[in-house]
């Protein structure tokens, strides 16, 4: 019964089978985002108070969504590790703190120029979202700097996996706290995201699509990212070797 | 110190630890004293930068104090673990047949009884300083008296993750800091609810609340953060 699960953590397998599917993967993320950014940026009507602008909001929208993952996402990364000693979840851990953390810029980034035009302003700190996804970032580069600083790669692992599980505990705290702060200390936020969404279902199946091909965009860089580390990591096992040698 | 005949009990280990650790600190006095100080100093170069004027000052009193603290928290924590790390204490604790989270806990209270109790003490008076409604000094010792251990018992997890890096000033700041958010805004909204003359209980039940939560939780995350670092 836990064949399967010894066969998972197996990192060899793991590039085996990755080999068959990042093909179909990277064929249906250039497919699914194209159809999203195309019916995005041509045939989404205009919103009628925000004009063109919305059309950002269904990439902002995706990306967002998308970046809340990475945390929860570590953190079962990082049980793994420190239950099952599973050297893949490791690798897989080690790339998405690097990724959740571009993915919260460009959250920010979006969100900046989207609110630049709507809300007249770049940044508003009585927006909690706000808040919250700048601290959010800041904690995905406090994992990965305590990576880059241990040198001893087990170690890191296990120190990075006990980090990502308070951090995940940590940015739902921020976020509460957050909240709290704002709507107990000032009026709520002069402009609400709702009010360009709200409408319309041609705007939900974009962003419903790009947030389906941002996700897929994920899976392939984390699967393509875990295949390097594989790579480097295993650089003396037997099977690498052999792959390489098949190659030359 | 240590050297007891029989086995002692988990108790005597905790008040042993506490023992301890409070006489190393009163021997290098350098290491309270320096934070402490950086606390004061910060806190004063405030009303230079900014304004003289007493408005003023009293509007950022709070968040300037929270903040001063926060820092000089920082900075103070480095000592925690460094000094047992390197004279190799620190793996005879962890063989110790006790619980470890009762180890980590007292070192944690007394590190907290000489970083974090002179700044709830000296409060009142920089308080004064920055021109805070002198009807929110309760509220503000309060709220550090809640707060300071918090932070110690936060900082702890960063600093045991860090124990054997060579130089990680800043890196501690960068993990530690933002998870102390949540700490200062409650910290500030209590003061500042105090000085506009509103009941800040709520903000202080959630300050409490953090306290309880990282009171039970970081020192089991600690003595696991260590287990890792010395391995």
């Amino acid at each position: 019964m836990w064949l399967w699960f010894a066969k998972l953590g197996s990192p060899k397998w793991f590039y085996e089978l990755s080999t068959k599917w990042l093909p179909w993967l990277v064929v249906a993320t250039v497919l699914v985002i194209g159809t999203a950014t195309v019916w995005a940026l041509l045939f989404l009507p205009p919103d009628y108070q925000q004009g063109y602008t919305s059309r950002i909001l269904v990439v902002h929208v995706a990306v967002a969504g998308t970046s809340l993952a990475f945390f929860p996402l570590m953190a079962v990364a990082g049980t793994i590790t420190l239950v099952w000693k599973m050297k893949l979840a490791d690798m897989v851990a080690k790339n998405a703190a690097a990724l959740g953390a571009w993915f919260s810029f460009i959250t920010l980034a979006t969100g900046s120029i989207w609110g630049s035009v709507s809300w007249g302003t770049w940044w508003e700190w009585s927006d909690s979202r706000l808040v919250s996804m700048l601290f959010q970032f800041f904690l995905l580069l406090g994992v990965v700097s305590l990576r880059s600083a241990l040198e001893d790669t087990d170690k890191a692992a296990k120190a990075c996996a006990l980090l990502s599980i308070v951090g995940c505990i940590n940015v739902v705290i921020i976020k509460y706290s957050v909240e709290w702060w704002n709507t107990l200390h000032q009026p709520a936020s002069p402009v609400s995201l709702q009010s360009g969404s709200a409408n319309g279902p041609e705007f939900w199946i974009a962003t419903a699509l790009m947030i389906l091909g941002v996700y897929l965009f994920l899976s392939v860089s984390l699967i393509l990212s875990t295949r390097n580390e594989i790579l480097q990591r295993e650089r003396r096992a037997l099977w690498v070797k052999e792959m390489i040698a098949a190659e030359q | 110190m240590l050297s007891v005949a029989v086995k002692p009990s988990t108790r005597s280990a905790f008040m042993l630890t506490l023992k301890r650790d409070l006489l190393i600190a009163f021997k290098r006095k350098n290491d309270i004293v320096n934070p402490f100080m950086f606390f004061v100093i910060v806190i004063s170069l405030f009303p230079l930068a900014i304004s003289p004027e007493g408005e003023r000052l009293a509007e950022i009193a709070a968040g300037v104090i929270w903040i001063a603290v926060l820092l000089s928290a920082m900075l103070s924590m480095d000592s925690l673990y460094r000094g047992d790390f390197e004279d190799g204490s620190l793996e005879i604790l962890l063989l110790s047949p006790h619980p470890l989270f009762f180890l980590v806990l007292a070192k944690n209270i007394a590190h907290w009884l000489v970083s974090g109790l002179p700044v709830v003490i000296a409060s009142p008076l920089l308080a004064y300083m920055l021109k805070l409604p002198s009807e929110s000094y309760a509220t503000l010792m309060l709220t550090l008296l809640v707060g300071t251990p918090t932070l110690s018992l936060i900082g702890s997890i960063a600093v045991a993750l860090t124990v054997g890096l060579g130089s990680r000033g800043l890196i501690l700041a960068v993990i530690t800091l933002p998870f102390s958010v949540p700490v200062l805004i409650f910290g500030t909204l209590a003061v500042q609810a105090s000085a506009s003359g509103l009941p800040s209980g709520g903000y202080l039940t959630l300050l409490l609340a953090l306290l309880a939560g990282s009171l039970s939780l970081a020192p089991l995350t600690s003595a696991a953060a260590l287990r890792i670092s010395v391995s």
